[in-house]
């Protein structure tokens, strides 16, 4: 290994890596890009050039259509979207949380076997089993209610919740909800008010695993709440808006971007949150 | 009915739950056993009822000919005779069956070269690695419609050639062959981030000694690469690969925004056709049937990745 073999070597990575870098640079960013800039243009001035900026032609005039659409409104799918999200998050913790705690402090082998039921659900593909759910929530009175919908999206965040949260209350020492039992607290009380409290990076994987999953679903609230209901969410909004005007760009550009915008700057604000509970729903979920 | 087994059996079950305070008789254990069942009961009650009886109903739904109005039949296995005889059901199997492989591959080889690009801790690799993973945070039917906007007649990209003289617009969306490749290019364009972020985490455990040693003994970056630090990571690699499969079976909300499973059917995945076609064309038995078949089908390659994982434990334990 002289040193005329290693320098080239040394420079010959560098250039792969600019390359490589490059290329990820451009291709990741002109999706982003079009949609920014495309947003803001006339029909014309797209078809024309979707890559230039025409400094005179640029217009809020879309935007603004697209907010104040009558037909279809992703701004109005905002709201429904973050009840849907706040709701569905509360009453998962609600229920998966001190589940997870009998399951993970109990040595019964019945206890376990109930862990195991949970986990059996991550196993089920939400496109197939929602066709079902209809007809379970059409026979207990629910179908097509918001009711019925936050009711199926609880349950279908239940079993990777609860799976995360036993495994991260083992690592809680015992003896903190003895002493909480000799101080006279019940398994109510221990739970929320001593071992709730020390879950919170457990929690946060969670809340941020469901919410991101909650805001994307696309498939329960088309299924499970027909157009009737007047209740959209942001990707119904889409679906109902694009699917009709997919031809003009002015229409798709805008509503893409108001439907973007906010997980975008949720995910430059919270990133290593989003990134490792992402990471770790999936490959222990 | 499940839930009812489920809960008597818990309120039979002698209560031995930790904590115990050091005193309590038999009722004392009595309320505990209570306190607990109050505990896991609600959840246990709402997944029984929306996850499980569902599959019930489903499998039920699947043996009659239902159509979602009228009295239900009983037929037997007719809808999954039909299933495998429709050459609707056969193609959308080969579709996402090729959907899930290529796209798998993409994903994991994508994933494995930019993570060993970016491995490193520095600021501008963990930039670097949030812009390759950002689609993942954005609702798959939402990227469709962008990519759809991108690469459709009219799309950016087509109007551009135009502008540079081509008078054909290039079909990526509307040629049966380069429709199948345009959707896998969205999968892998908006998934391999995902397995970049998976894999660095992987490498950022391989020892450095390791790496030193291999650098004494002259093996090149390459080298290093192959001979060393790929088969550490091995074990999460193949996880990767098979929760990717998995994924990549259920595709559906790119379908519907990209491709709206045309033309022609040549990108139409089997989620695709239970929801968009059997269950909207009213053929709720036959739609269940499919629905069926696909959990099965997931449940199979899930418990792969269980087994897989376990294996993975194991050999890290011993």
């Amino acid at each position: 290994m002289g040193k005329a073999e290693s320098a080239p070597r040394r420079r010959s990575v560098p250039v792969v890596k600019v390359v490589m870098l490059a290329l990820l640079t451009v291709v990741m960013s002109v999706p982003v890009y079009l949609l920014l800039v495309n947003s803001f243009k006339p029909q014309q001035a797209i078809a024309d050039n979707p890559f230039g900026i025409p400094l005179g032609e640029l217009t809020l005039r879309y935007l603004s259509d697209a907010v104040h659409s009558p037909q279809y409104n992703v701004i109005g799918g905002y709201g429904f979207t973050i009840f849907l999200v706040v709701v569905v998050d509360v009453l998962c913790i609600a229920l998966a949380g001190p589940a997870a705690y009998v399951i993970a402090r109990s040595l019964r082998r019945r206890t376990q076997l109930l862990l195991l039921y949970f986990l059996a659900g991550t196993f089920i593909p939400g496109a197939a089993v929602v066709i079902p759910v209809i007809y379970v929530l059409r026979a207990v009175g629910l179908a097509n209610t918001v009711t019925g919908l936050v009711a199926h999206d609880v349950a279908s965040t239940l079993p990777v919740s609860i799976f995360l949260f036993v495994g991260f209350i083992r690592t809680i020492p015992v003896d903190i909800d003895h002493a909480a039992a000799i101080d006279g607290a019940g398994r109510y009380r221990t739970f929320w008010r001593i071992v709730f409290p020390l879950m919170r990076p457990a929690v946060v994987t969670v809340l941020i695993l469901n919410s991101i999953g909650i805001w994307n679903d696309f498939v329960s609230p088309q299924i499970l709440l027909s157009p009737g209901s007047g209740h959209y969410t942001v990707t119904t909004a889409i679906y109902a808006g694009i699917s009709q005007y997919s031809t003009d760009l002015t229409k798709v550009f805008p509503n893409l971007l108001l439907a973007v915008a906010p997980v975008i700057v949720f995910f430059i604000y919270m990133q290593r949150h989003i990134v490792s509970g992402l990471t770790v729903g999936a490959v222990k979920g | 009915m499940v839930e009812l087994a489920e809960l008597s059996d818990r309120r039979t079950a002698p209560a031995a739950d930790t904590p115990r305070p050091a005193v309590g008789g038999r009722s004392a254990r009595l309320r505990t056993a209570a306190v607990s069942l109050g505990m896991v009961g609600p959840a246990v009650a709402l997944y029984t009822v929306l996850t499980v009886v569902p599959v019930g109903v489903a499998i039920y739904l699947s043996l009659t000919d239902w159509n979602g109005f009228s009295t239900a039949v009983f037929v037997g296995f007719d809808n999954y005779r039909h299933l495998f005889a429709d050459p609707a059901s056969t193609r959308s199997w080969y579709v996402t069956a090729v959907i899930a492989v290529v796209g798998t591959v993409g994903m994991v080889g994508g994933g494995l070269a930019y993570a060993l690009l970016l491995k490193g801790r520095s600021r501008t690799n963990a930039f670097f690695r949030a812009l390759a993973y950002y689609p993942h945070v954005i609702s798959a039917l939402i990227l469709g419609y962008l990519w759809a906007a991108i690469l459709g007649t009219n799309g950016a990209v087509n109007s551009t050639l135009h502008r540079f003289g081509l008078s054909e617009p290039i079909g990526f969306l509307f040629d049966e062959k380069l429709a199948l490749v345009s959707v896998i290019w969205v999968i892998v364009w908006a998934g391999f981030g995902f397995n970049v972020v998976l894999f660095v985490a992987a490498l950022q455990t391989v020892p450095a000694e390791l790496l030193e040693a291999a650098a004494i003994d002259g093996a090149s970056t390459w080298q290093t690469n192959r001979r060393v630090v790929v088969p550490m990571i091995a074990p999460v690699v193949t996880v990767a690969t098979v929760l990717n499969l998995v994924g990549l079976v259920r595709a559906y909300d790119l379908i519907v925004s990209l491709t709206g499973g045309g033309p022609a059917g040549s990108t139409q995945t089997f989620s695709y056709l239970i929801l968009a076609r059997s269950f909207a064309g009213t053929k709720v038995g036959y739609a269940t049937a499919q629905a069926v078949f696909l959990m099965v089908v997931s449940a199979a390659l899930a418990l792969l990745v269980t087994a897989l994982r376990n294996r993975q434990d194991q050999a890290a334990a011993g």
